[in-house]
């Protein structure tokens, strides 16, 4: 008689240690197991829905302005720094990990309405409405001592901050600032990244040294306004503007003249170059949809982001997220949302009861959080992934995070599946103002649509939306 | 641009007023023709002074020049104001005309100091800060005059430069060729205007900038298509191992300053690499030494392992008489031992007070066991010797034990000793004179037969009778087989005895006493009842029995019940089969084999009877008893084909009357005489059709309102229910004909949705892929721990991104990618975003990530 035994090597089923994990045999061949997939798809919706019941998005708020803020800068030096300004010309230096105010000075006479840092982190420019760009030396940011320590801000302040050059006399004696320079409000700033440039954008746009007085270079193309700008953080010498005459200015540093110049229909707020690629940027509209572009053809957007439901008069935010992937948008309508760098519409809405107009927002280094700054005198701190596990996991944990991630990308097409991770609530104001922008643009297309009809055949031809909003590139 | 390119006369400049040429200007075409006669006779140094001399007399016309230039109109301030802001350097490249610097220089500068004038006093006014802020510029310009003046107070000329390097070996060949620059005509176009140079100049930045970004579009592509990037730092631990770490130690505190400062002092170290070496020395070792040494460590080695083995055997020796003996001669040598050694005394001492304590608290032996309560229960009169000398002599262990100290030492040894002899006495003999004595005891009672009950009546008497006839027989031989083995024990020694036991659970040959036993004992359990069985000191042989008899008794009433049990049970039946062969077991093997077994049992039994001949009692029975089952079977299945055969026989008869040799058309139609295929179709087709797109209501009346009055049946339906169902006709018609194969006669195409199949299928094909199949393809595959090793899941679930939270992420930096480089390359700087090409072989995110750019 056969008796059948089995037999396994001891070697194979004797842990080194005692913590270590029994070993699991599997066979792992198909034939035995024909419910795989059913098996996914359950854990794929078990995902969406643990996503959903995780996504608590909201870190916390930090107070300490007196008036609505205006705009941020991050240190690419220290991950936990972050400097705002504010509708009153105060700057502050945050430290994210504490919440806390570091230190608070006055910093301007009017509205801060550009921040920038160099990428060392030792220099923050400042510029604002009192017509003035101001250049700070930045301390080393010691560690912030959660006990309170409020008191002695001041003192710490003054200890650190210095001025940095004063080239010439200057009619006004105030000790911070570089330079006075009397046009109009200067509207924005940014520094360059592999280098040591700083740009400011107003009635022209200035390229500046740190070390003179003077800007090194002018840029003037049309007489309007410039809202904003940036460089391009991959090419240095490569630089983007939005002005108030609707356009979007590229400029070369080495070339000594603008570029080129892409006029749209409305207006852009601010531009953002993707970090990852140099010849990407976005640029945030007035008509609230954010139109990614490729710099080197500016005739039609290769992207249009919609979403926001109005980001009206003074302000829609943008920034990329360090791994390029995405980016963050504050707007007029109270939400901050994030989108794919391809995708049309956002990926995640941001929103809470006490959060006002959306001025500014910031992708932290590490690409984990975000910052936003808003009329209600409030920095606000959000995790970009609503469900992340905040802290260190171990092993298992990320592993086990990474196949059900998986799993759900790969059956997020099933309308269970779909259904469940873009539900979003939303406030009813908002809720009611995409609803009657959805009402209005069906409007104005089957408007379209019926003057086509009754038109001559061929005299108005259909454009895709990405070309809809440009009017022309000036050469 | 400010600086016009005139051609100027060589005389000395007046002053910056004079510069600029009023009156009568000569038309274009006649201004040709002076400059097309050649140079002016400007270079009062030159040797061609007459040949120039008429060019250098004209200056060239331009429109816009002298408006501005003048300053008649305020506003072209304004304008060099800001040309000066934009170029104020680099504007001499710019120019489109080939440029004579010796001539313009001081002109320029003129120029440059008039405009600047203004300027200062343009910014002075609108900044309202004081005129030093701005003369820095002025300044430093006024240091960048390089140039010597060959000759006195007169413009440099390009002759003067070179009258300087006059007699340098390359001179000639530099004067020929001004010599033929300057023959030649020059005609210089007019700039085209400012906005149009703006447009070109901008253009030429638009095509920098583009050729700068496009270098990117490689690097960009790779990060785009990988599936995987990852974004950390390769932060540098530095060195890592214990001596490293060990080498690093300094010592801070106060204790550890002293002990480096004795373990680190010269002499000590010194000392040290002293000794080291002596030990060095010393080490040399001997072969001699390592043979020996080697040898000793074998011989060792091989006692140990002869001592395991024998531990090992002894351990294995069930018998408890063995160990009960080797328990006396280890008491015996430790006794021996007492007398020798004060220690060992001291030791048993404190051995017997514990097991005295011990007795104290459990009160072991005080008739507190089971057995002892159970047996006292009962009653002691009624037990017999044996348990009532057993209880007797527990409680008296219990008093011995318990006894006052002083006394302990003398009366254990006489009880010791006592009960040595009994128990030498005891050992085999004592367990057979049992044995025997019991069977005695059965054949003794065996005359008595109860006279009440059941058992009462003749033919339970009779068969009784023989059941005890039976036993009696059985009984008798065993009692003959006791004296056999007792005699025979009287010959042997242990060892033969420990033999016997160890075999027992297995086959036996020859007469084996343990069989005997058991059916002795089953006998005794059959007649009388009586559990006598307890007091046997063998109790594991007990139990076994026990285990029998009940088998037995379950098996007597009828083999079908037996057909139930599990193999296993099957197989332990088998083995007691072998073990005792009495005439029972046998039988009850023969009822329960059936096909199957009956082989394996024939050829058991086959054994058994050749092997133990003495004991071969009713194993006639079993060939009886199987044999007719299997003739029965044979039977049967004869039975069986028979009939078929009939059967078989029977259809082909009937067959063969009525075949004939139809035509074609008549054998289809007999063929689908039945079924008219078609109309069947088309029913089912119209059911299908219905059941998809049922068929509209047909209007009734409405009950209720104006029913019983007649106006509802005069008026017919109302036209609002008519115009619906016409609406609802109509609609189900337009459908049909949608329908895929309204115009397919004979097919159906089903159009139903399954509502819950819909659930798990993609409205819609995903965006990057651009067919069903490729997409289905690519979720084929699981990528589950459950479904995958582990080696593969990393690859399968590896997220498009991994970063580490707090560490910045750089923007990409541009570096040469080499296009053949090897795939496998580790991470070259420290943070970088690396596309991970491993990750693409996973099958499952194939293609998922290789997009452009999504389009709308």
């Amino acid at each position: 008689m056969r008796v059948k035994v089995i037999s396994r090597s001891t070697d194979d089923f004797t842990r080194e240690r005692s913590q270590d994990l029994q070993k699991v045999f599997r066979n792992y061949d198909p034939g035995l197991r024909s419910q795989e997939k059913a098996v996914e798809y359950t854990r794929a919706l078990n995902a969406a829905k643990l996503e959903k019941i995780f996504a608590k998005p909201f870190v916390g708020a930090m107070d300490g302005h007196i008036d609505a803020i205006s705009c941020m800068a991050k240190n690419p030096n220290h991950l936990k720094a972050i400097f705002s300004g504010s509708m009153d010309g105060d700057i502050c230096l945050w430290d994210i990990a504490a919440r806390k105010t570091v230190c608070q000075f006055p910093g301007h006479q009017g509205a801060v309405r550009g921040l920038a840092t160099s990428t060392d982190g030792d220099l923050l420019v400042s510029c604002g409405v009192d017509c003035t760009v101001r250049l700070w030396k930045v301390p080393m940011l010691k560690m912030v001592d959660t006990s309170d320590h409020t008191g002695d801000n001041s003192q710490a302040c003054t200890g650190w901050i210095e001025t940095y050059f004063l080239h010439q006399q200057s009619s006004h004696g105030s000790m911070h600032f570089l330079i006075t320079f009397v046009l109009t409000a200067v509207r924005g700033v940014d520094h360059q990244w592999d280098g040591n440039l700083f740009a400011t954008a107003g009635a022209q746009v200035d390229i500046w040294d740190p070390n003179r007085s003077e800007p090194i270079n002018s840029f003037q193309w049309g007489n309007d306004t410039v809202l904003s700008l940036r460089f391009d953080p991959g090419e240095c010498n490569i630089l983007i503007t939005s002005a108030s005459d609707r356009s979007l200015t590229l400029y070369d540093l080495r070339t000594s003249s603008p570029a080129r110049k892409l006029i749209m229909k409305t207006r852009c707020n601010s531009v953002c170059w993707n970090p990852r690629e140099p010849m990407n940027f976005t640029a945030a509209n007035e008509d609230t949809n954010c139109y990614s572009f490729d710099a080197r053809k500016l005739d039609e957007a290769k992207i249009v982001h919609k979403g926001h439901v109005s980001a009206v008069v003074f302000r829609m935010d943008i920034d990329y997220s360090p791994t390029g992937r995405e980016f963050v948008t504050g707007s007029y309508d109270r939400t901050v949302r994030i989108f794919n760098y391809f995708g049309d519409h956002s990926r995640e809405i941001y929103h809470t009861k006490r959060m006002q107009r959306v001025f500014c927002v910031k992708y932290t280094y590490d690409g984990t959080y975000l910052v936003s700054g808003s009329d209600d005198t409030n920095l606000r701190l959000w995790k970009s992934k609503a469900s992340e596990q905040l802290g260190v996991l171990l092993p298992r944990e990320r592993k086990r995070q990474e196949y059900l991630d998986a799993v759900k990308e790969r059956y997020k097409h099933l309308p269970e599946v779909k259904r469940i991770d873009r539900h979003r609530h939303l406030p009813k104001a908002i809720y009611n103002a995409a609803k009657l922008r959805r009402t209005m643009i069906e409007a104005e297309n089957q408007k379209a649509e019926r003057r086509r009809k009754h038109s001559t055949p061929g005299s108005m031809p259909v454009q895709p939306f990405r070309k809809r909003r440009i009017i022309k590139e000036v050469e | 641009m400010p600086k016009k390119p005139t051609m100027r006369r060589g005389k000395p400049t007046p002053g910056p007023g004079k510069r600029r040429r009023h009156g009568p200007r000569l038309p274009t075409s006649m201004r040709r023709e002076l400059d097309a006669m050649g140079p002016g006779p400007a270079h009062g140094s030159d040797d061609e002074e007459g040949s120039d001399a008429g060019i250098e007399d004209v200056y060239e016309y331009e429109e816009g020049v002298p408006e501005e230039e003048a300053g008649k109109n305020g506003r072209y301030d304004d304008v060099a104001k800001y040309e000066y802001e934009f170029d104020s350097d680099a504007s001499d490249a710019d120019e489109d005309v080939p440029s004579e610097e010796g001539e313009d220089m001081e002109e320029d500068d003129i120029d440059d100091g008039d405009d600047e004038e203004k300027q200062i006093r343009i910014l002075q006014e609108t900044t309202g800060m004081p005129r030093e802020a701005f003369d820095g510029k002025k300044r430093k310009q006024a240091l960048e005059l390089p140039l010597q003046h060959g000759d006195g107070d007169g413009p440099v000329t390009i002759h003067d430069l070179l009258d300087n390097i006059q007699g340098k070996p390359g001179y000639s060949k530099v004067r020929k060729r001004l010599q033929q620059q300057e023959r030649k005509t020059m005609t210089v176009l007019a700039p085209l205007p400012k906005v149009e140079r703006d447009k070109i100049e901008r253009k030429v930045a638009y095509k920098a900038s583009n050729k700068e970004l496009t270098k990117w579009e490689q690097p960009v592509k790779m990060n785009r298509e990988a599936t995987t990037l990852t974004f950390e730092n390769d932060t540098n631990l530095g060195v890592n191992t214990v001596a490293a770490i060990a080498s690093e130690f300094k010592p801070r505190t106060e204790f550890e300053k002293r002990i480096a400062e004795i373990t680190q002092s010269a002499e000590i170290i010194e000392a040290h690499k002293n000794d080291g070496a002596r030990i060095l020395e010393l080490n040399k070792i001997d072969v001699e030494d390592v043979r020996e040494r080697q040898n000793r460590l074998a011989k060792m080695r091989s006692l140990l392992f002869r001592h395991e083995m024998k531990a090992k055997r002894v351990k294995k020796i069930k018998s408890r008489t063995y160990h009960r003996m080797l328990k006396k001669d280890k008491l015996k040598a430790a006794s021996a031992d007492i007398e020798a050694d004060p220690e060992a005394v001291k030791e048993y001492a404190r051995k017997q007070e514990f097991e005295r304590a011990e007795e104290r608290m459990t009160l072991r032996h005080k008739n507190t066991s089971k057995w002892s309560r159970r047996i006292i229960e009962r009653g002691l009169t009624v037990q017999d010797e044996g348990t009532r000398a057993a209880i007797a002599a527990q409680l008296q262990k219990h008093a011995h034990l318990t006894r006052k100290m002083n006394s302990t030492k003398d009366d254990s040894s006489s009880e010791e000793s006592s009960d040595e002899n009994e128990d030498e006495s005891d050992s085999e003999a004592k367990i057979l004179n049992k044995g025997k004595e019991k069977i005695r005891k059965v054949l003794e009672e065996y005359n008595e037969i109860p006279n009440s009950g059941v058992f009462s009546l003749p033919f339970m008497e009779r068969a009784m009778k023989k059941r005890e006839e039976a036993t009696y027989e059985e009984a008798r031989q065993a009692l003959e087989e006791y004296d056999d083995s007792l005699r025979k024990l009287e010959d042997d020694d242990t060892e033969h005895n420990e033999d016997s036991y160890k075999v027992a659970g297995k086959r036996t040959f020859g007469p084996v006493k343990n069989a005997h036993e058991e059916v002795k004992k089953r006998k005794l359990e059959d007649t009388e009842n009586i559990s006598d069985s307890e007091y046997d000191s063998d109790t594991a042989r007990h139990l076994s029995n026990n285990e029998v008899i009940t088998k037995h008794d379950d098996i007597q009433p009828g083999s079908a019940l037996l057909d139930d049990e599990p193999q296993n049970d099957l197989y332990k039946n088998f083995s007691d089969i072998i073990k005792n062969p009495g005439p029972k077991t046998t039988f009850e093997v023969g009822m329960l084999a059936g096909d199957s077994w009956k082989k394996v049992k024939s050829s058991k039994g086959n054994g058994q009877r050749n092997v133990d001949g003495s004991t071969n009692k009713s194993k006639v029975l079993v060939p009886s008893i199987v044999d007719p089952k299997l003739k029965q079977q044979d039977h049967n299945s004869d039975s069986d084909s028979e009939e078929d055969m009939v059967e078989g026989f029977l259809t082909i008869s009937d067959r063969k009357e009525k075949y004939e040799l139809p035509s074609q058309a008549d054998l289809i139609c007999q063929a689908f005489a039945g079924d008219d295929v078609e109309a069947e179709f088309e029913k089912d087709k119209m059911d299908v059709l219905n059941e998809e797109n049922p068929e509209p209501e047909k209007p009734a009346l409405v009950p209720g309102w104006g029913q019983w009055t007649d106006i509802q049946q005069k008026k017919g339906l109302p036209s609002w229910m008519l115009k619906e169902h016409e609406i609802a006709k109509r609609n189900r018609e337009e459908a049909l004909k949608r329908r895929k194969d309204s115009k397919l006669k004979h097919v159906i195409i089903s159009e139903h949705v399954d509502k819950k199949v819909e659930k798990y299928l993609a409205r819609n094909l995903p965006f990057p892929y651009t067919s069903k199949d490729v997409y289905e393809q690519s979720i084929r595959m699981p990528i589950g721990p459950d479904f995958n090793p582990t080696t593969s899941i990393s690859a399968l679930t590896r997220p498009a991104i991994v970063k580490k939270p707090g560490v910045i992420i750089k923007p990409i930096q541009y570096e040469e990618v080499n296009p053949h480089e090897k795939p496998n390359e580790l991470k070259r700087v420290i943070q970088r975003a690396i596309p991970n090409r491993n990750a693409k072989k996973a099958s499952a995110k194939q293609g998922k990530r290789v997009t452009t750019q999504k389009r709308k």
